[in-house]
């Protein structure tokens, strides 16, 4: 259990900051989250193994974990806005809107039989923009995902890996969305794609001053993408800290144990 | 694409990939070809029955005592039936009456059970308990069974035909569309809807809903036949359609007594149904293949 108190090293107000977050499953807690902060143009790795309570702490932020059958208590701020608590109605114009999505296989988050184009215009109207402008948003979110505006009028069965992720990223740029909370989102990607994603995170990242919380089992991704990690294990944050500190001197047993289990070249395990 | 020579297992997926057109479609699946064209005719006769028929009032009250069950002829190309009616005249108005009970029931049935389904699927806990427990409760009994007592509560007409069996059939669409609304709801693009903000109402309507919907499209087709068979047995015992109504249940409960001596009271008919049966499940199978999304996502 180490947490340093100077482990948050942005703004003076975070963007989201997560406090006190427990999610129950029965009697069984699967998440209890002390602290969890996010500043602004942050990116925040969450790393642990799977059943670590990773996915279900963003679904709680999200206030998507009584979908699944959880229960959720503690306190969720956006902006120093608190989301906990809040009507449904109320969250769900927060969700997507603010706080979007980005999930693991990008291809079946896609509904198989509704358009690009469509899930896009419907999606941003819902939210508030006219049909117009939906659609300007629309080509201009793809363009800046390096996709050509023809991609609108396909059925997410003729994209590809990379382009449906592109096509969740823009979505979240589309709706300017504030904090993408990306699940996985390159684990189920090959390794050149991968890249290209990441790299699209860190231009999102620059350009918007999105705040990415970024879900991942893969310490060398989140190596290379995050300012700051924190390491879940059964549902706590065992570490936290910027990501070269933490991964470069783990102080928790378990930390140390992943740093230990990522592959290096020329120490004889193979990537 | 392959070029496939197995043209019934080349041609669907083709005509959703590249959609080659109707026309092609149907040359190169005959057995849809001919549900489709079997269905057209019996719309047809259907539509066309007043000119059609030679004698279309026999189709009505009419009686003929001069007449009666005469056989097969040039006059009467299916014979007359035991008041002298002519049983052309009265098949082909009896395309008026089987299908379009068959339409209503299954409307009804849709029209019902498919909201039920699809909201029992996709909220599940004590929603999904209550009404699957109601339709259990309606399939508990045989389907024949519930149909007559419901007939046998109301008076003997068409319109109670239809009341009576769809009450009996709801349950089914509600079965179906529970089932594949509840995997539906499993895949993550429902929680990607959700986490986008899109609201319940919403994700039921355009996301669940659309996914979830092809198998009953094809169990319709399917159950077409069905309904009309069991719209039949109800005329067929006295609980459907009444004398005058040219339905073709009825006309062969009312030829059994003469089947022995005077065959044709009862083949024509029957024939109808059986077509009409015949042509729907055709539809209805080759639909199936049609309509089925892993063909669209495979490709």
């Amino acid at each position: 259990m180490s947490r340093p108190d100077d482990a948050w090293t942005g703004d003076v107000a975070p963007k989201l900051a997560v406090r006190d977050l427990a999610v129950w499953f029965g009697s069984r807690r699967v998440v209890e989250l002390e602290r969890l902060d996010l500043g602004t143009a942050e990116i925040l790795g969450l790393a642990g193994e799977s059943g670590s309570g990773k996915s279900m702490t963003a679904l709680a932020i999200l206030g998507l974990a009584g979908t699944v059958g959880a229960r959720v208590d503690g306190s969720v701020r956006l902006d120093g806005e608190e989301l906990m608590g809040l009507p449904e109605d109320h969250v769900r114009r927060v969700r997507g809107r603010r706080l979007a999505m980005i999930f693991q296989s990008p291809v079946s988050a896609l509904d198989p039989l509704t358009r690009v184009g469509d899930l896009f215009v419907r999606t941003l109207r819902l939210h508030g923009a006219p049909r117009e402008e939906a659609r300007d948003r629309a080509v201009e979110a793809l363009r800046a995902v390096l996709l050509p505006p023809e991609l609108l009028r396909r059925y997410p069965h003729q994209l590809s890996g990379g382009q449906a992720q592109r096509v969740a990223i823009a979505m979240a740029l589309a709706l300017r969305s504030e904090v993408p909370l990306a699940d996985e989102p390159t684990s189920a990607l090959d390794v050149t794609v991968q890249a290209e994603i990441l790299e699209l995170l860190r231009r999102v990242r620059e350009e918007r001053r999105m705040a990415i919380l970024f879900i991942s089992h893969d310490l060398a991704v989140i190596a290379e993408l995050c300012d700051r990690v924190a390491v879940m294990r059964e549902g706590r944050v065992v570490e936290e800290g910027p990501t070269r500190s933490v991964l470069d001197g783990p102080r928790d047993p378990y930390t140390r144990a992943l740093v230990a289990a990522v592959p290096r070249l020329g120490e004889g395990a193979r990537a | 694409m392959e070029p496939g020579t197995h043209a019934a297992a080349a041609v669907p997926s083709e005509a959703l990939a590249g959609r080659p057109g109707l026309a092609r479609t149907l040359r190169g699946n005959p057995l849809l070809a001919a549900g489709v064209g079997l269905s057209v005719l019996i719309v047809l006769l259907a539509l066309l029955a007043p000119l059609l028929a030679p004698y279309p009032e026999d189709a009505g009250s009419a009686t003929h005592p001069l007449r009666t069950l005469q056989p097969p002829s040039l006059r009467h190309p299916f014979g007359t039936d035991q008041v002298g009616r002519d049983i052309l005249s009265r098949v082909l108005y009896g395309a008026r009456v089987s299908p379009v009970i068959a339409a209503l029931v299954l409307a009804i049935s849709c029209a019902v059970g498919v909201p039920l389904g699809v909201i029992a699927g996709y909220f599940g806990g004590i929603v999904d308990e209550v009404i699957t427990r109601v339709t259990d409760v309606f399939l508990a009994f045989p389907a024949l069974l519930l149909a007559l007592a419901f007939a046998a509560m109301l008076r003997p007409s068409v319109t109670n035909t239809v009341i009576a069996i769809a009450v009996t059939w709801w349950p089914w669409y509600t079965r179906i569309v529970r089932g594949q609304a509840a995997s539906v709801t499993g895949r993550p693009f429902v929680e990607a809807a959700r986490a986008l903000g899109i609201p319940h109402r919403r994700i039921l309507l355009r996301h669940v809903l659309p996914n979830a919907i092809t198998p009953v499209i094809v169990q319709v087709s399917l159950d077409v036949g069905g309904v009309i068979l069991t719209a039949s047995a109800l005329s067929f015992l006295g609980l459907g359609a009444q004398d005058p109504t040219p339905d073709w249940g009825l006309m062969v409960s009312q030829g059994q007594a003469f089947f022995t001596t005077q065959w044709w009271l009862v083949t024509f008919p029957g024939a109808a149904i059986l077509l009409t049966a015949v042509a729907f499940n055709l539809l209805g199978d080759q639909l199936r293949d049609l309509l089925d999304p892993r063909r669209v996502l495979t490709r």
